[in-house]
């Protein structure tokens, strides 16, 4: 069983439903790794705890990887004993305020209250931002999202803060969504990936290769639908990542065509973010145009070749 | 002509300081500030209990697929029900396999089975009824919730369980008719009534034969396995919670006794503990065990992290508990330790038959008191990733369908933990005016 760490539930990204399943771009991962060992993507067991304790359950062996919006930074990878494997979702932080209340941009917000998740990343770029501008701010804080959403509808704060894709995610559940605006900005730089526990380099490896892989595929049209096809395929690159030419899963420990197990079971990465984030699902945040497009689709999605 | 004193009739008191109007006049409308305030209080009872019905029952929502229906319905007025509905089977027995669910409500009902016989009239044993629970009833829940595998002596285990429940009834009822325990009143049909040794052997094979029978039904049983982790809702919070308040009371008064004994060894342990335990908030006690104690631990080996959790909360509440019990010991005048002493009882015999009985009966509002909180403190438990009762509530508004459904799941919580608190406070307080009866007369 592959013990795959998610967060508390939170739409999009790792959401639980009232049967008890997991679902979400991240969930996806952890099954996607646990088809690329097993052959099966349900051989995982979820983990669901607070950000307080993401790390130290990830360091005391209980969790194996850690997939749940963790953002990389310099000192989370250095001093922790964690390794971050890859970025799978390119966040940022943004403000959303009332429509009615006039303000257009982040520096109009000198002197706001502000509502803020605590004990993550959000609460430092927002002083960092404000100071950097030399502006001041009332933080408003809290660590259940929706106590602060509430706050913030109650006319509590000036304006709520999170990572953009979080925001978005809870217009949709406004009561007027049309009412609230975000602000154009992005204030802060979230690339988002899976983690592992330092120490183990092939661990480490097949986790990264896993996410490499769906991104490649998306790149080779290669999709859930098709990849039975496609083994057939006469395109080097796609007989390279299926399996069909080449040894790349013996290097990492699995059979050749993990691959093909990876995608059957939860697709390319498109499919992922259109299944679970893209504009057709509940959180609706567009792909098209924005860092997580594929690099030649004006992205910045790029994992490097199967070879 | 004598003169006979004829009193007259007493007056009737004046209609206003009698019936309904006098109370009213009394402890209503006394005076100025009194009127005032007995107007206010009316006014915001009358304002928040509306506001509550309006958005509870009035205005609320009953058919919908999602939050956002709900919202086009009524907005933000009324109460989205039927996200809550859909949710109320996790929020009770969490996670667990629905179509399993049968076996938590089958041991929670063996518990009040169990349970019955202590308020049934006739009944002598109810001590040993009451012991029973606490030593065999573990077993038998813990087979029907968790299931898997069991070897012979998890087997023998659940059998023992089953055995109690099998042996409380018998004696109950045997009890009610003849006045005799089950094993008294077989030893006295099947065995020479002057025959000690005879009598004993037949109770012995009584209980060896139930044993057996419960041994071969429950080899037949055969339960899938249902991990813990897999647990939650209000059926994990009552097993954290149950196993926590079950413990503490005996931890703590021995931990108590140990603290006053004259031993400095034991006295010293017993203070060492409670003081290491007190001085610490319960959230890290429950950090400690959750996430510190496997790095401590040889690599490989695994404790379950529900069985962890029910352990930071035991030698918490034990702590707790054992500061209580010593608050009660105090109570106790010295002159009764001296008449026990003066009557030749000896340590045990003094404090269970003379000091415990009236310590613990002056205890019983802070025990509960503690109960109650320990009830409540095991919230805590969500923090480590444990799906209880108030993190299932929390998950309802993060489903897709039902996102930013927060008050109403949260409202329903809180009706759940009064409901349970409220019963342990009634019930104690009923256990007091029962065993005070003969001080207050």
């Amino acid at each position: 069983m592959l013990n795959c760490q998610v967060g508390l539930p939170t739409p999009g990204f790792y959401s639980l439903a009232e049967d008890g399943t997991w679902s979400g771009a991240d969930v996806d991962l952890c099954r996607a790794v646990s088809a690329a060992i097993f052959g099966d993507p349900d051989m995982v067991e979820y983990q669901s705890v607070t950000s307080a304790v993401r790390f130290t359950a990830l360091s005391n062996g209980e969790s194996d990887m850690l997939s749940r919006t963790t953002t990389w930074t310099a000192v989370r990878d250095t001093q922790l004993g964690l390794d971050f494997t890859t970025v799978n979702f390119y966040d940022g932080q943004g403000f959303l305020v009332p429509a009615d209340s006039g303000i257009t941009s982040a520096l109009d917000l000198d002197g706001a209250t502000i509502c803020v998740l605590t004990g993550t990343t959000t609460e430092l770029n927002l002083a960092d931002y404000f100071r950097a501008n030399g502006m001041t701010f009332t933080p408003v804080t809290n660590e259940n999202v929706n106590v602060l959403v509430e706050t913030y509808l109650g006319g509590g704060c000036d304006a709520y803060t999170n990572d953009k894709s979080g925001l978005a995610a809870r217009r949709s559940a406004f009561p007027d969504p049309s009412a609230h605006v975000l602000l154009p900005e992005t204030v802060s730089k979230e690339p988002l990936g899976p983690v592992v526990r330092q120490g183990d380099d092939a661990w480490a490896n097949l986790v990264r290769w896993t996410v490499f892989g769906i991104i490649n595929a998306e790149e080779l049209g290669v999709t859930s639908a098709n990849v039975m096809e496609m083994t057939a395929s006469a395109d080097p690159n796609i007989a390279r990542l299926l399996g069909t030419e080449g040894n790349i899963g013996e290097g990492l420990g699995v059979s050749p065509d993990f691959m093909v197990n990876v995608i059957s079971a939860v697709g390319n990465y498109g499919e992922i973010y259109e299944r679970h984030i893209g504009e057709n699902t509940p959180i609706g945040i567009p792909r098209a145009g924005t860092l997580n497009a594929l690099w030649n689709n004006g992205g910045i999605i790029y994992a490097p070749p199967f070879r | 002509m004598t003169l006979v004193f004829e009193p007259k009739a007493n007056r009737p008191a004046p209609t206003n300081t009698v019936g309904f109007v006098g109370w009213l006049r009394q402890n209503l409308f006394k005076d100025i500030p009194n009127t005032l305030m007995t107007i206010l209080g009316l006014y915001l009872t009358i304002t928040v209990v509306g506001w509550v019905l309006n958005w509870a029952l009035f205005n609320a929502v009953w058919d919908a697929s999602s939050r956002r229906e709900c919202l086009d319905l009524v907005g933000r007025s009324g109460a989205c029900w039927p996200g809550v509905v859909e949710w109320l089977p996790n929020m009770i027995y969490g996670l667990y396999p629905k179509d399993q669910v049968w076996r938590i409500n089958l041991g929670f009902l063996a518990l009040i089975v169990w349970l019955v016989p202590l308020w049934m009239g006739g009944v002598k044993s109810k001590v040993a009824i009451g012991l029973s629970v606490v030593a065999f009833y573990p077993f038998l829940a813990s087979y029907f919730f968790l299931g898997g595998d069991k070897g012979p002596i998890w087997t023998a285990l659940v059998a023992l369980g089953l055995w109690g429940l099998v042996w409380v009834w018998s004696t109950a009822l045997c009890e009610r008719r003849t006045g005799l325990s089950i094993g008294t009143w077989l030893a006295q049909r099947f065995a020479d009534a002057d025959n000690d040794i005879a009598q004993k052997r037949v109770r012995q094979a009584a209980a060896l034969l139930l044993f057996v029978v419960c041994v071969g039904l429950v080899s037949q049983w055969s339960l899938s396995e249902v991990r813990t982790q897999f647990w939650g809702g209000l059926f994990l919070t009552l097993v954290i919670s149950g196993i926590g308040i079950t413990f503490s009371l005996p931890a703590g008064i021995l931990l108590a006794l140990g603290r006053r004994s004259d031993m400095p060894a034991i006295a010293m342990l017993s203070t060492l503990f409670i003081e290491l335990f007190r001085s610490v908030p319960l959230i890290t006690i429950l950090f400690m065990f959750n996430t510190m104690l496997p790095l401590f631990m040889p690599a490989g080996t695994e404790v379950n992290q529900l069985l962890r959790a029910i352990v930071a909360v035991c030698l918490f509440a034990a702590a707790y508990m054992a500061e209580i019990v010593r608050g009660g010991l105090q109570a106790i005048p010295k002159g009764q330790y001296e008449a026990a002493s003066a009557l030749g009882l000896g340590f045990w015999q003094t404090t269970t038959q003379v000091v415990m009985p009236q310590a613990l009966k002056i205890m019983i509002p802070t025990i509960v008191g503690n109960f109650i909180g320990l009830f409540k403190d095991t919230t805590l438990v969500s923090i480590i990733g444990l799906f209880d009762l108030m993190n299932m509530a929390r998950a309802v508004g993060e489903d897709s369908d039902w996102l930013g459904l927060f008050i109403e799941p949260f409202f329903v919580v809180s009706l759940i933990y009064f409901v349970f608190c409220f019963a342990m406070s009634s019930y104690s307080i009923g256990l007091e005016r029962k065993l005070s009866a003969g001080r207050d007369r």
